[in-house]
């Protein structure tokens, strides 16, 4: 109990540090009073534009804390992690098209839906090429995903470079690829809210059959579960969290890797607590970072996939390690 | 206070009262994006991202409401030293609402649309977009600028002078041969070099000055091989940069055989002039037409 006490208080505090963070820092007296409807524009800006980016980054880290954990879950191996199977480059692909291709209907509704299909798209791409060669299992997953990966990535690069002139520019895409929670509307935050509260219950229900897998192929058949089944199922089920997040963060590096792993040291790793803590502790992480991201270098912004790699790079060298000696 | 005094006083505020009301009727313009944007009163403090949507609004005379730029602006003098808003890596919406503005003017380039439209919009804060795809369109921003800024005559004034500008230099450059042009506009680390194209202000004002594209192709990609320029082996070949960089790139091997070398018509031209979509640039054509048609200048 204390634990998820402990985590609940966290993410409160990065939720408040990160409304107060910016260019222009807040106190909290100035968001009471732009949440009290003040009228100022600067009171506008932090309701109208800081806290939904604040809420975002937290559910963007909420489904790469859920998204890591399943993946982890899946392939038994603490260092896999949730753009593992093409959805980065999906994602980055569908991105590119909707960010340089004029296809007339509002940015802001196709940045996010082609980055979801392109996401959840390549994931399922590569489990029907793992299948078409007939390697099923995670080995074979694994190697259809650098496969896909690397073909997804020379289309975006050529589409960038064939695309590209001095008004949709380059940076453009290249920062979206690099990490950054869009900012949505109250009405759209509500709607990715409703996202992944959805995401959160559908990976509850993977919850046992992780646990059972955990055991080892043999023991989960013995338990009863069909292995094969269950892991094209989670792998798809995970990378629709992972797809959502893609498509209001961009691609964040290492959160969906380190959350899972620090919600782990706190709940240990049956699957029913460690699914929402590492959706707590991954909302923390990206809240705080896209903090960072938002207020080091002003009036200038950090890509937020750089300020997690940063921090990141370091974490996941630190588990190569210790797996190592153990 | 004798009560005559009194009605000469209030007739007075009256008459300023109802001048400050005619110069606050609302103002809608309509920008690149198709977007109408309404100013109910005239804009005292403008943030102006890009050197060219700042050259151009001091230009109307109204660099003291320029409160905000971003890091490459550095002309007007007196507009370089107001506070930043943005540079490389993309543009602040916290440092721009922390200048409280009351009109936005922004290009669609490096991010700065993309990043600030959206927020802009949503704070009920006037943002225009401009776009610049031939040296006309320049002009016509500089009258879009001055509706926007309630100085319409002077917006009108300014453009209609370069304007004119303009048909004189087209007209002394008329009817003579156009010498195939090519503009190097930078050079990229893997050699590839960055050409003007047509459909750009940069390529209009090329052919505005009596030029023509030495290298075909609409569409054509900014990047070029420095084989294709060879192969192109235009008449004249302009550089916008330094002396030594000129030098540097013809002492290349090859480059020396080159008509335009051989020839002696290779010219550095000023990045400002042609790089910038501002009232500058006519000075730029005007420049390009003298290189172009060093005869025709002189009459």
């Amino acid at each position: 109990m204390k634990v998820w006490l402990v985590l609940a208080l966290v993410l409160a505090g990065a939720l408040a540090l990160a409304a107060c963070a910016g260019h222009e820092w807040a106190s909290p007296v100035d968001l009471a009073r732009a949440l009290a409807g003040d009228t100022d524009m600067r009171s506008r800006l932090l309701f109208e534009w800081r806290m939904p980016r604040v809420l975002a980054a937290a559910l963007v880290g909420v489904l790469l804390g859920l998204g890591g954990a399943v993946f982890q879950g899946v392939f038994r191996n603490p260092l896999a992690e949730p753009y593992l199977l093409g959805s980065a480059g999906g994602a980055a692909l569908g991105a590119t098209i909707a960010l340089l291709v004029p296809l007339g209907a509002s940015q802001s509704l196709l940045l996010p839906a082609l980055a979801f299909a392109g996401a959840w798209g390549a994931t399922v791409l590569v489990i029907g090429v793992s299948r078409v060669a007939g390697a099923v299992d995670a080995a074979g997953m694994l190697l259809a995903g650098v496969a896909v990966a690397a073909v997804l990535g020379a289309l975006r690069s050529f589409l960038m470079l064939a695309l590209s002139d001095e008004a949709v520019s380059l940076q453009i895409v290249l920062s979206w690829v690099l990490g950054g929670v869009q900012t949505p509307t109250w009405a759209v935050l509500g709607l990715f809210a409703a996202i992944s509260a959805g995401c959160f219950g559908l990976t509850t229900l993977l919850a046992r059959g992780l646990d059972v897998l955990g055991l080892g192929e043999t023991m989960a058949i013995g338990f009863g579960l069909d292995v094969k089944r269950f892991v094209a199922l989670a792998v798809l089920a995970g990378s629709v969290v992972v797809a959502a997040a893609v498509a209001f963060g961009g691609l964040v590096a290492f959160v969906g890797l380190a959350a899972p792993h620090i919600a782990r040291w706190l709940v240990g790793p049956m699957h029913r607590p460690l699914l929402p803590a590492s959706a707590l502790v991954g909302a923390s992480i990206v809240a705080i970072a896209d903090a960072i991201a938002r207020s080091a270098l002003p009036p200038s912004e950090i890509p937020l996939g750089l300020v997690t790699a940063v921090a990141g790079g370091p974490f996941f060298i630190l588990l190569l390690a210790r797996r190592l000696r153990t | 206070m004798p009560p005559s005094d009194r009605v000469a006083l209030v007739a007075a505020a009256c008459v300023l009262g109802c001048n400050a009301m005619a110069a606050a009727q609302p103002v809608t313009v309509r920008d690149a994006y198709d977007r109408a944007i309404t100013l109910s009163s005239p804009p005292q403090r403008i943030v102006t991202v890009f050197a060219s949507n700042t050259e151009m609004v001091a230009a109307l005379g109204l660099a003291d409401r320029i409160v905000g730029i971003e890091t490459f602006t550095r002309y007007p003098p007196e507009v370089a030293s107001k506070p930043l808003v943005g540079g490389r890596l993309g543009f602040s919406v916290d440092a721009v609402v922390g200048l409280r503005p009351d009109l936005v003017v922004v290009t669609p380039a490096r991010q700065a649309a993309h990043q600030l439209l959206d927020p802009m919009q949503r704070l009920g804060v006037p943002i225009i977009v401009l776009l610049q795809r031939s040296v006309w369109e320049i002009l016509d921003n500089i009258r879009l600028l001055g509706r926007a800024a309630s100085v319409p005559d002077r917006g009108e004034a300014l453009a209609g002078g370069l304007g004119s500008r303009l048909s004189a230099t087209m007209r002394r450059v008329k009817d003579r041969e156009s010498p195939r042009t090519l503009l190097i506009t930078g050079r990229l680390g893997n050699g590839l070099l960055l050409v003007a194209r047509p459909g750009t202000y940069t390529g209009d004002a090329i052919a505005l000055a009596g030029g023509r594209f030495a290298l075909d192709g609409r569409g054509m990609i900014a990047q070029v091989s420095p084989e294709a320029i060879l192969a192109a082996d235009p008449d004249v070949l302009l550089y916008a940069g330094s002396p030594a960089e000129r030098d540097e790139l013809i002492g290349r091997p090859g480059w020396s055989e080159m008509r335009a070398v051989t020839t002696k018509r290779v010219y550095t031209v000023n990045r400002a002039e042609l790089l910038i979509p501002g009232p500058r640039t006519i000075d730029g054509v005007e420049h390009l037409a003298a290189l172009l048609h060093p005869t025709a200048a002189a009459q």
